[in-house]
């Protein structure tokens, strides 16, 4: 789990695994019968639910929530919580009553289409502290202390308690490869094996249908990065067909499903269906950049009368390598460094001329020293920002000053 | 081979041949046999056999949505689009 700056609230795993632990522990203890204990696989449940809650806890403390008064429940959804259990969300469903009945969860409110959410024993997320090392010291000193004074290794085991022989993280016996048994794709984790839920490969291999984790990654960026509205970006594709069909197609006519299917062409392969999320500044800059690619084309076909371009729906269909508009990228890339690299060779040019001028003595800075001249100059070129640009006057300094 | 469906077909195109005939045909949607229908690529299709196989045999040719007071999509004359 990481680690907050030393003044922030947050929630290490280590004594949440271990609270729990005891939790369950003092259950068993006072409970015999099997239809109350609670078993290793109700155990794994239960330390699942505790570390995803301590990391939505602790992203919620990084974004500046303030929690410290009332914790706010775990979130979640019962179909991702079973993937990344690997088993059925009944058998989740299940768990929770069990643990309901035990008292480690206290309440559960279901919020239909965004999920459920669980609020989890207060003695159990009460390890809320300012994270100074000497207050971490003593408070491990303190939970390994309850943890020796109930001495639940010492005692005689009066009915089998599994959870304390079967080790959960043990792939021995279990025809399990590593690879296999750590998957958490749902929630992005790549340590998976702190919880000892060894994933059950052969009952549930796919990520559920409605993955609620990926649901709500989706809301969090939403709300995070505050997304550029759909209908922008359509109108942004609205107008680029409109900036095309005048340049590249002015004769063309269309009826409205042909118009339909060359805006989708144009969303799948132009756009890339909006898949990479971007401010909308970043786009209306993409937007400049295509027209410049417009342009060039239109320029290109005018050169020539038997020039051509293949009609719209191939022009921008995205299953098109050979003739497709997005070949023009390259194209706009290759012409834009060409830009560029003249550019720099002609202020070089210019510095070079100065240099020989102020040799001779004569010149707008005759009067100047060499240093003085120097900086005028790398003043000058470090305002276009271009290494490159830097790189060509040092060396042809070298050459001016050298001769 | 498959024809089209004038029960299945997106649109249709009436033709009016220069011998005074006049001919409906119905539009072939899709690019395989279960395919999504486009539309689309139906009306290019009517185009295509408008332009290059029926050329210079019609004077009017009008392409309509297949449903009943379906809107006109396309109109011919003379071998030239006029909409």
């Amino acid at each position: 789990m990481e680690n907050n700056s030393t003044t922030h609230v947050y929630f290490d795993f280590s004594k949440l695994f271990t609270a729990t632990k005891t939790f369950i522990d003092t259950h068993n203890q006072n409970h015999h019968q099997l239809t109350e204990r609670l078993n290793a696989n109700h155990r794994a449940t239960a330390e699942l639910i505790t570390r995803l809650y301590a990391k939505q806890l602790n992203q919620a403390i990084t974004l500046g929530e303030d929690i410290t008064k009332d914790l706010p429940g775990f979130k979640t959804f019962n179909p991702s919580l079973a993937s990344c259990k690997g088993c059925t969300v009944r058998t989740i469903i299940n768990h929770k009553e069990r643990l309901k009945a035990a008292g480690f969860i206290i309440k559960e409110t279901h919020r239909g289409k965004s999920g459920i959410e669980l609020w989890i024993n207060p003695t159990i997320f009460k390890a809320k502290k300012s994270s100074t090392i000497l207050n971490n010291i003593q408070s491990d000193i303190q939970i390994i202390k309850e943890v020796y004074d109930l001495k639940v290794k010492n005692l005689h085991p009066l009915v089998h308690e599994q959870q304390e022989l079967k080790n959960n993280n043990s792939t021995v016996d279990k025809l399990v490869t590593e690879k296999e048994g750590v998957r958490l794709t749902a929630h992005k984790e790549i340590d998976n094996s702190v919880t000892g839920t060894s994933q059950e490969q052969h009952k549930n291999i796919r990520e559920s249908r409605n993955s609620a984790s990926k649901k709500q990654k989706k809301m969090a960026t939403s709300t995070n990065a505050k997304e550029v509205d759909s209908a922008f970006l359509l109108q942004l594709v609205r107008d680029f067909w409109n900036y095309a069909k005048v340049l590249l197609y002015p004769n063309i006519k269309l009826s409205q499903p042909e118009e339909t299917e060359i805006l989708n062409c144009i969303w799948a392969s132009v756009y890339r269906k909006f898949k990479i999320t971007g401010s909308k500044k970043d786009w209306e800059g993409y937007q400049e950049i295509l027209f410049k690619r417009i342009d060039m084309v239109s320029r290109w076909l005018d050169r020539n009368p038997n020039r051509w371009v293949p009609p719209p729906h191939l022009y921008f269909n995205p299953e098109n390598k050979r003739n497709g508009f997005n070949k023009t990228y390259e194209w706009f890339l290759k012409q834009e460094l060409l830009k560029k690299e003249i550019r720099n060779q002609i202020l070089i040019q210019k510095t070079a001329s100065e240099w020989k001028d102020h040799k001779k003595g004569i010149g707008k800075h005759k009067n100047k020293t060499r240093l003085q001249l120097f900086r005028i100059q790398q003043q000058r070129l470090s305002q276009y920002k271009d290494d490159r640009l830097l790189q060509l006057y040092e060396k042809s300094l070298h050459k001016v000053v050298n001769m | 081979m498959i024809h089209p469906n004038p029960d299945q077909a997106l649109s249709k195109c009436i033709v009016y041949f220069t011998d005074g005939n006049s001919r409906t045909f119905y539009s072939f949607d899709q690019k395989h046999k279960k395919s999504k229908p486009n539309q689309a690529l139906g009306i290019r299709r009517l185009e295509k056999m408008l332009l290059q196989h029926f050329k210079g045999t019609w004077e009017t040719a009008i392409i309509y949505e297949n449903v009943p007071n379906g809107k006109e999509l396309a109109k011919f004359k003379g071998g030239i689009r006029v909409f």
